[in-house]
């Protein structure tokens, strides 16, 4: 491709063709390592994603053929639709509130390892576990034992004489297990966190220490700044994923969203309406309201970045 | 989320596809015609139906069938899946809640043209073929019969010195349900709190002359007949006869959540095939009794086959399976296998050959049976399209009353309004 460019005008016609064709094979030979992951993009991702644009327009019922209805699930959604409405507020409360708490919570573990204690590789290792497992059924069960009435969440209360409530079946708390179930995964922000503090020189703090600035000021004068494009990737990357959350509300009301519908996720309602009641064109119009929510939230993170944000050159 | 809903459907799919080889010891050829055989239920049932595919693999050389099978909340899920991707399984067990949807949107092949040929069920009474068939058409085959039923922990009641509740009125059922509670210091409650459940609140319309939908598919109840529902659970609940809802809230409407199976209450309102699978689970001795009765004169039980065996319109293998079906049950040796656990069989003949061999659980399902049959109303209509939301709709609104976020009143006006709004939208 840019070989052909770089080819001196003076070199002869055969060999130029012979170039010519070292280019195209190696370029074969790139798409070829690229295939897999090309082949799995076109088909599993840009494929159907595609074609619930097409359905999102469609009174698609799985079992018979779509019929075109225009933007008559769009309209229902944004206009008639309680659900929607109280879906999106449950979402957003989970993205509000786990999304910061991990990411602090995360951020303070990490500085605590940095700090050179021994074993370092062992800590992280064993602080990274929850995220490995943190999606998994298993965990979700082990969760829903734990915060039930009389789960261990409660006997440890019951030692210092608090009779807690019932977690994970009473509406008044079960948005917030779930919150808690997300802090605990804080293993990937945090070793990426470690990661950015790693990149910070000491020196820095060597010339802050013979300013005589306290560790606090340290904190937000030096390390919070330099850190923050590690902030912004993974703020991005965690509220992706928060909106995107259905796991383990999934398995902690068995696909119901209960109770009373205190922890029905909007993925969980779009899995609802899809596969539980057949609306699966208005299910692909909830997917694609939810893709340009985050995109929006993601665009809005990009531009305020520059304001924000301090990279390091 | 497609990223997650895709790893869930994939561990599942891995899962199964891991009982199958599991299952298929013997080689294939490729003669062979392959029948995929789906149902949902417990593990007893899944070992009750393997033994029976293996004795049918046996006896039919050629017949290769491979079992997937699920629980009842990701079964329907999966099916529907399968269908839109025209690769649902050749067998498939249906329910009557269902059997309606499928049918009318084409994914069921009628079966009369077997009728008399590779499906030999003749002798089924009226009933349990009527209730099989959409718009006239044949579309399952009755596997067995069943009815509603109390099931209760004897010994609950009889620790508490309490009589059970055996074809009691709800007044008395809810006396009696108070005293086990407080015989048990209120640990343990007298009965799970039924208001979520849909069956017991069918039934109970059903007592009171109305019905949860009429024949033209429209609501068959009004708001008072709702706010009177919640108000006798509200009362139930404030004499601790049944338990608060946050404790109630753990049941996740199966077996294994039940608040029976859980011990911490004494009554679940099911139906009477599902017996077998709550003893399993039970270590105390269950009852099996009749749902607590109306004041009037009107039934609020009636007999439903309690799943079929439906084909898909798109089976290659069609005249296997529905062989397969039959050998379940109209071969004595296969009805025998398959047992009550998925309800009484429909022909005589067969009811009798499997009652002789049943276990004394088995025996207590085929006379709650009989005893249920002269007292049985008709069967209701199939549920129109939308029932499916309208059930979980009754959960939440249960459970809010049950929280005390809306009276009883305002939940029965929520009900109906949410109901009608539903059925005017599928």
């Amino acid at each position: 491709m840019t070989t052909t460019a770089q080819i001196p005008l003076t070199i002869t016609e055969p060999e130029k063709r012979s170039k010519r064709r070292g280019g195209l094979s190696r370029t074969l030979v790139s798409y070829s390592f690229l295939a897999p992951w090309l082949i799995g993009f076109l088909g599993l991702t840009l494929g159907p994603t595609l074609a619930s644009l097409y359905l999102s327009f469609t009174n698609f019922d799985l079992l018979q053929d779509p019929q075109f209805i225009g933007t008559a699930n769009y309209q229902r959604i944004i206009t008639n639709d309680v659900k929607f409405w109280h879906s999106m507020q449950v979402t957003f409360t989970y993205v509000i509130l786990a999304v910061p708490l991990k990411l602090a919570f995360a951020l303070g573990l990490a500085m605590v390892l940095n700090r050179g204690i021994a074993g370092l590789p062992l800590y992280r290792a064993l602080f990274y576990l929850p995220s490995l497992l943190g999606a998994s059924v298993a965990i979700a069960v082990l969760w829903r034992q734990l915060f039930a009435k009389d789960g261990l969440a409660n006997v440890a209360l019951g030692l210092f004489g608090i009779q807690g409530p019932s977690w994970i079946s009473d509406p008044n708390y079960s948005l917030y297990t779930l919150v808690l179930l997300s802090i605990w995964q804080f293993g990937s922000p945090m070793i990426i966190f470690l990661a950015g503090l790693r990149q910070i020189p000491p020196d820095v703090y060597e010339a802050a220490n013979i300013d005589g600035a306290n560790k606090v000021q340290q904190f937000f004068k030096i390390t919070l700044p330099l850190l923050t494009p590690v902030v912004f990737f993974n703020g991005i990357v965690q509220t992706i994923d928060a909106f995107k959350a259905f796991t383990p509300a999934f398995i902690i009301s068995e696909g119901t969203g209960g109770p009373i519908d205190s922890t029905l996720f909007y993925t969980l309602y779009l899995y609802q309406e899809g596969f539980a009641y057949f609306r699966m064109g208005y299910a692909s119009a909830l997917a694609w309201i939810l893709l340009i929510i985050i995109a929006c939230f993601t665009a809005f993170s990009f531009l305020t970045s520059r304001y924000w944000v301090h990279y390091n050159d | 989320m497609t990223h997650d809903l895709n790893r869930r459907t994939l561990l599942k799919a891995a899962l199964g596809s891991a009982g199958l080889s599991a299952l298929g010891s013997l080689p294939a050829f490729a003669q062979d015609a392959r029948v995929r055989l789906y149902w949902w239920g417990s593990k007893e049932r899944a070992d009750r139906t393997l033994k029976a595919v293996s004795l049918y693999q046996e006896r039919n050389p050629g017949v290769k069938i491979d079992g997937e099978t699920l629980a009842w909340g990701d079964y329907w899920p999966r099916l529907a899946t399968q269908a839109a991707g025209r690769n649902a399984p050749d067998l498939i067990q249906m329910d009557y809640r269902y059997v309606a949807e499928y049918a009318r949107r084409g994914a069921l092949l009628p079966l009369d043209e077997f009728l008399g040929k590779s499906l030999d069920i003749g002798d089924f009474d009226k009933a349990s073929l009527d209730s099989c068939k959409v718009d006239g058409k044949l579309y399952g085959i009755n596997i067995g019969n069943n009815s509603n039923a109390l099931i209760y922990n004897k010994a609950a009641f009889q620790k508490a010195g309490v009589p059970e509740p055996i074809d009691v009125t709800w007044d008395k059922f809810f006396e009696l349900a108070a005293a086990v509670t407080k015989a048990h210091n209120g640990e343990y409650y007298g009965t799970s709190d039924g208001s979520a459940e849909e069956v017991a609140f069918e039934n109970w319309l059903r007592q009171r002359g109305k019905a949860l939908f009429t024949e033209d598919g429209k609501l068959g109840l009004d708001e008072k007949d709702a706010s009177d529902w919640f108000a006798m659970w509200a009362k139930a609940r404030e004499a601790k006869a049944c338990p608060p809802a946050d404790l109630q809230a753990l049941d996740k409407n199966n077996i294994e959540t039940n608040l029976l199976t859980q011990g911490r209450a004494a009554c679940a309102f099911n139906h009477s095939n599902q017996y077998v699978g709550y003893q399993v689970l039970n270590k105390n001795p269950l009852g099996v009794t009749m749902y607590p009765q109306g004041a009037g004169p009107n039934p609020g039980h009636y007999l439903k086959p309690s799943m079929m065996w439906s084909i898909y319109a798109r089976s290659k293998v069609a005249e296997p399976a529905v062989k397969f079906a039959n050998f379940t049950v109209k071969d004595v040796d296969g009805a025998k296998l398959l047992g009550v656990e998925r309800g009484v069989p429909a022909s005589p003949k067969i009811r009798e050959a499997v009652s002789a061999e049943l276990d004394a659980q088995g025996k207590l399902v085929v006379d709650f049976i009989s005893h249920v049959t002269p007292k049985v109303g008709p069967i209701p209509p199939a549920p129109p399209k939308g029932a499916g939301e309208i059930q979980t709709m009754l959960r939440r609104i249960a459970e809010q009353v049950g929280f005390g976020r809306l009276s009883t009143a305002d939940g029965g006006k929520q009900y109906v309004s949410e109901a009608q709004a539903i059925l005017s939208r599928a």
